[in-house]
């Protein structure tokens, strides 16, 4: 599903975050990207979603060259992604529900079924009591718990997360990473950055190692 | 399709909510682009009523000539025969005194005058239509037939007619200036308010951008805030007008009442007002676009 080929990022100024990376993810992997702060893990997944674009080398994500991908075509690929942020991105001018909605509307969907769906995903993440609260009145977790579901809620094949619990209390962090291994299960393909290496070994997942955006799985 | 309505549905709606949530910023905006555009829709008004009441003067140039008291009738019998060689003159007509005077003593407030008199001051005359209007072919011929015999006086009406003509076209030059000038300003206006709202919006851009909104989606209810605000400065300018035209009314018909004239200011026509509210709308959304465009460009996520 997704491909690395030589990849190198380097940002303007001379900084290279990422060094011939080359690796494969299959569909339906949950993979973990581990690695000190710095070392690679936010620009790797900034280069799957197109949100930069390569210096060298080629990503391929559903066989789109996604480095060479036109500006137009980028909105498409990224409705089929969903992204959770350590700073979760939410919208505190609307309500919980709203945010939820906002990918279902981008999208075009129908009134009704985005309402439904919304749901769902708001269910999934035991937010469906909170759904008309203003998102700023949410606790640091429940904020994680909402960003998931606005990820999830157009049913994406790729779910990239990065450091999804890096501000949370070891219980909630298991529960999102409960959450994830769900989702895993029915056949999304998900990429979680974090650098937290003992809650990565308990789940046995695979793990790709950086190190000064170096590769060494 | 449906998606496409859709989006455009959200967009008006949550435009008119926006407006809502900000009254007096919006307000002041649509006063500012109301106020812009009445001035050289007024502008248009005053001429197209100046215009109209032109239209009850002679279109086509004339000359006059008028006879000496003690021409007689052999005069105007040889008067005649030399304008009927005249290859210059497209027609003319003949005026003679006593119809001068039955004309004149119908008119209001006349007859006490003419009725007073023992004789008939009025000479006979003659109007003249030229083969071409132009004013120099008109001044040569004056000057020709003043010469002639019998002749008393050569009135060339076309100058002040002309005059007149030359006023109104510059007017309407003035109101053009002006109109592209706040149609300008207009542009500004609606371009500024919308850079500001990107400003205030610009958390709410990135998230959509990274959930895979396309640059259309996120331009369109900033295109509709531009469109809608310019719809409802357009919708003041016309009602500036017509009130404006409803209080100027009564005064102008008093005066042309005075005239004995059934003159009334007339407003925007239909036409004319939809006109101004399809430029108002169509430079909201210029306004809008071009700061919308410049905004999405600086604004990618990191």
């Amino acid at each position: 599903m997704i491909r690395f080929d030589a990849v190198t990022k380097r940002y303007p100024g001379g900084h290279e975050a990422l060094s011939n990376a080359t690796f494969e993810i299959a569909s339906g992997e949950m993979v973990f990207l581990s690695g000190h702060s710095g070392a690679g893990k936010s620009t790797l997944l900034k280069l799957i979603a197109a949100i930069e674009r390569p210096t060298a080398g080629s990503v391929t994500v559903n066989s789109q060259n996604v480095g060479k991908m036109r500006r137009a075509a980028i909105p498409y690929l990224r409705r089929n992604i969903g992204l959770i942020f350590q700073d979760h991105k939410l919208l505190f001018d609307r309500s919980v529900m709203q945010n939820v909605l906002l990918p279902l509307q981008i999208a075009g969907f129908p009134r009704q079924e985005a309402a439904g769906r919304a749901r769902a995903a708001l269910d999934k993440v035991g937010l469906l009591k909170r759904e008309k609260a203003n998102p700023i009145t949410l606790s640091g977790g429940e904020q994680q718990r909402l960003c998931i579901a606005r990820a999830i809620v157009s049913r994406p094949g790729l779910v990239l997360a990065d450091e999804p619990t890096g501000n949370l209390d070891a219980d909630y962090a298991r529960d999102i990473m409960d959450m994830f291994k769900a989702f895993n299960q029915v056949g999304v393909t998900l990429v979680i950055a974090s650098h937290d290496e003992d809650a990565i070994r308990a789940y046995g997942s695979r793990v790709i190692h950086l190190e000064h955006g170096v590769l060494l799985s | 399709m449906m998606t496409w309505l859709a989006h455009h549905r959200q967009a008006l709606v949550a435009t008119l909510a926006r407006m809502g949530k900000t009254p007096f910023a919006t307000l002041f905006a649509i006063i500012a682009i109301g106020v812009a555009l009445c001035l050289p829709a007024g502008l248009f008004v005053l001429l197209h009523n100046i215009t109209r009441l032109a239209a009850d003067l002679p279109a086509q140039p004339e000359i006059s000539v008028f006879m000496r008291q003690d021409a007689n009738d052999a005069d105007i019998a040889s008067m005649r025969q030399r304008l009927q060689a005249r290859t210059d003159l497209a027609g003319f007509r003949f005026v003679s005194r006593t119809q001068a005077l039955a004309a004149l003593s119908k008119q209001a407030g006349m007859n006490d005058l003419t009725a007073g008199l023992s004789a008939n001051p009025l000479p006979d005359a003659w109007i003249l239509s030229p083969a071409q209007a132009d004013a120099q072919n008109m001044a040569r011929i004056a000057a020709d037939i003043r010469g002639w015999p019998q002749v008393a006086q050569v009135q060339d009406d076309s100058q002040w007619a002309q005059r007149l003509t030359a006023l109104l076209g510059l007017g309407r030059d003035l109101a053009w200036v002006l109109a592209i000038l706040l149609g300008t300003a207009l542009v500004a206006v609606s371009g500024n308010t919308i850079r500001l709202q990107i400003l205030t919006r610009r958390e709410e851009i990135e998230v959509s951008r990274l959930i895979g909104a396309t640059d259309r989606y996120i331009r369109r209810p900033f295109l509709y805030f531009g469109v809608v605000q310019g719809l409802f400065g357009g919708l003041t300018a016309w009602l500036i007008v017509a009130v404006s035209v409803l209080l100027l009314d009564p005064q102008a018909s008093k005066l042309a009442a005075l005239y004995s004239s059934p003159f009334h200011l007339t407003g925007l026509e239909l036409v004319e007002a939809l006109a101004l509210l399809a430029t108002a709308a169509a430079l909201g959304w210029l306004g809008a676009y071009l700061a919308v465009s410049r905004s999405l460009r600086l604004i990618e996520p990191r």
